[in-house]
């Protein structure tokens, strides 16, 4: 309950930010939001199956895309119903023949269908339509596209605990566990995987949705960036996709890095991105909520105790 | 399409089919023995065409006298790496697909450090050193010195590792590790010196290519991504392990590509390969050539 309160109490003054009229704090707040959002549902099905998805850059660009196709022709919350739609109707589809690989196949098929999405849709638009990206005309307002985001991110994180608490997310665990014994207890390995592949797809497809509005010109270069999953997923492993307090802190700690270096130092951000990437996949598997610091702090104070005996 | 187009794209096919067997070689090797999925593969192709060509420029001499130490450097490197890093990997992780995944990550950071590095060090895109680009004519077919020379070096690459893996003891080795890998432990094998010696070589092998293309094709600190690709779509043609198979997907690949390409377009080309891939890994996800 207190829990409730507190969630409640932390959407409610986010909620509230566009009332302090800083463009910068805003924008801030909607990268960082935006990549809570997607660290939360990629933690949602990635983190307990360790079925390591690479096609969120996919999801996104999808949504994107629905964006750029409904806007002005449908009111701005059926745009964003119908990118996360999007989104899971592709992960259903590649679901249903990917799930079946396990290991680094399943992330490089991921990774290559995204790929093939992107090439895809960049080769139809120049044969048929004639164009690279598209503009966006009658955007709605920044404050309504910051407080959509929030809503879904918002909508994640309750999602992430709900679904982690329901049969589902104990099948997930015991399929990330050792997929044949899940199975022989009863769970249909397949339709959970699904579930909960595509439960993770329709946010990564709505925050794409929302957030194509922000660009106001998009080309598939942009929306399908590869950039956005690998993002997504450093900030889930550093900050522990087990836990929801896992991607929230991996989603502050990234923006603010990202906002104060890459801008002025680009490439020194992304050799940073990689060092931190390798360290924290080499010493923290479970990432920054995952780790015991309980233990390290006993180690710690231990080590020492007996140096003060004279 | 008359004969002399044919054998042209045959050609053409044959080099760049070449250059991806030495460079899925590497990578079959990496993952066939320690389930290195390494994506970063290709950087180290980009690292090798780089400092050919920063020598080159430096000194003026042949592209080809750099090769050879170019390749020992990468090979130290790959020791390095291999000392610092998957060591460690290997050594934590619970079972061989935690291996897998967490080396694609790894992977992924090691990807974003060498390009950013070569980014900051010599900035973005750049020509590269053309050497040797007069054109051999045999006949009525013309080819580019250079694409020849490049095919003949693969060739010879590729043919090489080939015998040492089948005729030597330390081949047998390797062999052994990649058929049963606790089999070699429990046989004797030493796989705390063959490991790292294999990564590194895998490594060297990439270097070689990267150290070739540079004197066909423009450097980008990207230029890599792309072989990483098609050496994942050769080790899965081929399947894991399989070093003869690879040879042959690589080959059967770069005809593809080339005669895709074509009979479409270039702008075909990236589309074809990862049609390519992901047909591949649904129909035949344990290689073309799979009893």
């Amino acid at each position: 309950m207190m829990r409730n309160i507190h969630f409640l109490i932390a959407v409610a003054l986010l909620a509230a930010l566009p009332a302090i009229e800083s463009p910068f704090i805003q924008s801030m707040a909607l990268t960082c939001l935006m990549f809570a959002g997607l660290a939360v549902s990629w933690s949602m099905f990635s983190g307990p199956t360790r079925y390591l998805s690479l096609a969120t850059s996919a999801f996104f660009g999808l949504g994107a895309y629905c964006t750029a196709w409904g806007l002005g022709k449908l009111p701005w919350p059926a745009v964003v119903m119908l990118g996360g739609c999007a989104a899971v109707v592709f992960a259903f589809a590649i679901g249903l023949i990917t799930l079946r690989l396990r290991g680094a196949y399943f992330a490089v098929i991921t990774y290559g269908l995204g790929e093939l999405v992107k090439h895809s849709i960049t080769h139809v638009e120049k044969t048929w339509f004639g164009t690279v990206g598209r503009v966006m005309t009658e955007t709605p307002s920044s404050a309504t596209v910051y407080w959509t985001v929030l809503a879904i991110a918002a909508l994640a994180v309750w999602t992430y605990v709900a679904f982690g608490r329901s049969r589902y997310g104990h099948a997930l665990r015991g399929i990330g566990m050792d997929e044949e014994r899940a199975a022989t207890l009863g769970v249909n390995p397949m339709r959970v995987k699904l579930i909960g592949f595509c439960l993770s797809a329709w946010f990564a497809g709505a925050l794409g949705a929302a957030m194509a509005v922000r660009w106001t010109y998009i080309d598939p270069h942009t929306v399908f960036n590869p950039f956005i999953v690998f993002q997504t997923v450093l900030i889930s492993m550093v900050g522990g996709p087990l836990t929801i307090g896992g991607p929230l802190i991996g989603a502050l700690a990234f923006s603010l890095l990202s906002e104060f270096l890459r801008l002025s130092l680009p490439y020194l951000y992304m050799i940073i991105l990689g060092v931190l990437l390798i360290v924290s996949v080499l010493y923290l598997p479970d990432g920054i909520a995952g780790y015991d610091w309980k233990r390290l702090w006993e180690k710690i104070t231990r080590r020492k105790a007996p140096e003060e005996k004279p | 399409m008359n004969f002399y187009l044919f054998i042209d794209l045959v050609v053409a096919g044959l080099v760049t089919g070449g250059i991806y067997a030495v460079v899925a070689l590497g990578l079959n090797l990496q993952y066939g023995l320690m389930r290195i999925m390494n994506i970063a593969h290709g950087e180290f192709l980009m690292l090798g065409a780089y400092f050919t060509y920063a020598l080159v420029k430096v000194t003026g001499a042949s592209p080809l006298w750099f090769i050879p130490p170019m390749m020992v450097a990468l090979f130290l490197l790959g020791l390095l790496l291999h000392r610092l890093i998957f060591r460690l990997l290997a050594a934590t992780s619970p079972n061989a697909e935690a291996m897998e995944a967490r080396s694609l990550i790894v992977g992924f950071g090691l990807m974003f450090i060498a390009q950013n590095v070569a980014q900051l060090i010599w900035g973005g895109g750049m020509s590269g050193q053309p050497y040797l680009d007069a054109p051999v004519t045999f006949g009525e077919v013309t080819v580019a010195a250079n694409r020849l020379l490049v095919l003949v070096v693969v060739a010879a690459a590729s043919l090489a590792l080939v015998l040492v893996l089948k005729k030597t003891l330390l081949g047998k080795a390797v062999r052994g590790m990649l058929q049963a890998p606790l089999g070699a432990m429990l046989v004797g094998i030493d796989t705390r010196t063959l490991h790292p010696a294999c990564f590194g070589l895998g490594l060297a092998l990439a270097g070689l290519a990267g150290g070739l293309l540079s004197m066909v094709y423009e450097l980008t600190p990207a230029m890599g991504e792309p072989y990483t690709i098609s050496a994942l779509i050769v080790i899965t043609l081929g399947g894991l392990g399989n070093i003869p198979g690879a040879i042959a997907g690589a080959i059967l690949l770069g005809l593809a590509e080339t005669f895709g390409m074509y009979f479409t377009s270039p702008s075909m080309k990236i589309l074809i390969s990862y049609g390519v891939l992901v047909g591949v890994l649904l129909l035949r996800p344990k290689g073309l050539f799979a009893r």
